[in-house]
């Protein structure tokens, strides 16, 4: 059967891989994206998500090309987002080799550009990306432009009208959650898995093995994590044997370095 | 020198497929010239999207009869991946608004279906690692031990075979999804064998070298 994916994201600014912690604060400098990439292809992760997060009208060319030199490098597949609000910037990310190019802020604000990207580049290659926080108990808004800026939207809802409109997967990522290491906002991924049938890609908040598993028992496709993997010795290998060990099924890694 | 010839028609990510090739050692030019696809050894058509503007550019390309000359009259090895596999269907329902089935190569009997789940949390697209099981034997599979016959699937429809010897594996997503077809000297696969990592790499060096 589907196997549970592990997806290391990756956080480019000016090239260089960087991670904060709710979107802005504590900037620290993760080190080079492409040879990064490469030891997580070596140690057999399920896919890759790279997001630019200086927003700009087109892929600036030192993104295009550390998407060129990451597709030499890796065999898995990988999702490239970033500003993206063309279907000229969706296929310039292709041609660089993503695999699927992830939408976020264009697509609130021009919700029928997913549907025709959908259609020109298929189903599969179109990955939403819901950025969200909790702004009262009982209610959730999705914040866009990097979480800069609020919007009447709730995320569940949202990500409904996505799936009508043919994004291939949902990537939601809890900004109250993000670099805190404290855990996946498990009430929300409950919530948007019983009512998706397009895949669930969540993040924001894992910092340990027990977190991942909580998350993907909670009906998440694939876990999206960048701290523990960039900060703690719990690595793409490490979970990936402690998850099958506890029955939940992933792929078994071919790699000899395992 | 003959190499591989990776089918460029605009569908998809051709660059990931040259780069898996050559981390094998072999040459790989992407192409839609005719004199190229006849000097290559082998032919890889790839493909992601839809399947109605795959066959608007490969017939705009005149990439059928060339391909029908190479593959089907001069017997050159042809690895069809995912929508290059699904093209070689006599047709496909995908975005079939009107009822007019989609025509295909028709190279196996067979239709381009959408996957019917069984159940509420088998989403579509079928998307991630999967495990194939073997219905049958294969030179293209025969590096691969069971255990690591895992690959990566990304697709909404598939193709349904009327000619059962024509399928070389199933995957399991609640139904049987058609994983690998063959027939003759050609061989085609859902998954993308170029973003299966070790296991990928495997079957495309085993394609690279297989003679039939």
């Amino acid at each position: 059967m589907l196997k549970k994916r592990l997806i290391p994201k990756f956080l480019l600014r000016d090239g260089k891989l960087v991670k904060y912690t709710r979107f802005v604060d504590d900037e620290r400098m993760a080190g080079n994206p492409v040879t990064t990439a490469k030891v997580y292809n070596d140690y057999g992760v399920d896919e890759l998500i790279v997001l630019d997060i200086v927003p700009s009208e087109a892929p600036r060319a030192g993104v295009v090309g550390i998407i060129e030199r990451m597709s030499e490098e890796i065999f898995v597949p990988f999702t490239v987002g970033g500003g993206v609000q063309s279907l000229e910037s969706v296929n310039a990310l292709l041609r660089a080799g993503a695999d699927k190019v992830s939408v976020n802020s264009h697509a609130v604000r021009q919700p029928a550009f997913v549907s025709e990207a959908a259609r020109q580049f298929g189903d599969q290659c179109i990955t939403v990306s819901i950025d969200y926080k909790q702004v009262s108990p009982t209610s959730r808004r999705v914040f866009i432009d990097g979480g800069r800026e609020a919007t009447a939207l709730d995320p569940i809802e949202w990500a409904q009208r996505c799936q009508d409109m043919h994004c291939g997967e949902i990537l939601m990522t809890s900004i109250d959650h993000d670099g805190t290491m404290r855990g996946y906002d498990l009430d929300a991924i409950h919530a948007l898995s019983a009512r998706l049938d397009v895949p669930l890609i969540v993040s924001g908040g894992c910092g340990s093995l027990q977190h991942a598993i909580d998350a993907l028992e909670a009906g998440a496709s694939a876990v999206a994590i960048s701290s523990m993997f960039l900060f703690t010795d719990n690595s793409p290998i490490k979970l990936r044997s402690h998850l099958a060990s506890r029955g939940l099924d992933v792929r078994v890694s071919t790699s000899s370095r395992n | 020198m003959p190499g591989v010839a990776i089918i460029d028609y605009g569908m998809g990510n051709v660059r990931s497929v040259k780069n898996a090739v050559e981390c094998r050692g072999y040459d790989a030019v992407i192409t839609a010239d005719a004199a190229q696809i006849a000097d290559a050894s082998h032919i890889i058509l790839p493909g992601v999207g839809a399947f109605e503007s795959a066959m608007i550019n490969l017939r705009r390309g005149n990439l059928i009869e060339t391909l029908e000359g190479s593959v089907r009259r001069q017997g050159k090895p042809m690895l069809g991946i995912c929508l290059g596999m699904q093209v070689l269907a006599k047709g496909s329902t995908e975005h079939a608004e009107s009822r007019r089935e989609h025509q295909g190569f028709g190279w196996f009997d067979a239709d381009v279906v959408r996957i019917e789940t069984v159940r509420a949390d088998l989403k579509i697209p079928h998307m991630g690692w999967n495990n194939i099981t073997k219905e049958r034997e294969h030179p293209i599979l025969a590096n691969i031990g069971d255990k690591n016959l895992n690959f990566y699937f990304v697709h909404s429809y598939h193709m349904k075979c009327r000619n059962k010897a024509d399928v070389v594996a199933f995957a399991n997503y609640g139904v049987p999804v058609t994983a690998v077809v063959a027939k003759d000297n050609i061989v085609a696969t859902q998954f993308h064998p170029e973003k299966s990592q070790d296991s990928g790499i495997e079957l495309l060096g085993s394609f690279l070298s297989w003679n039939p």
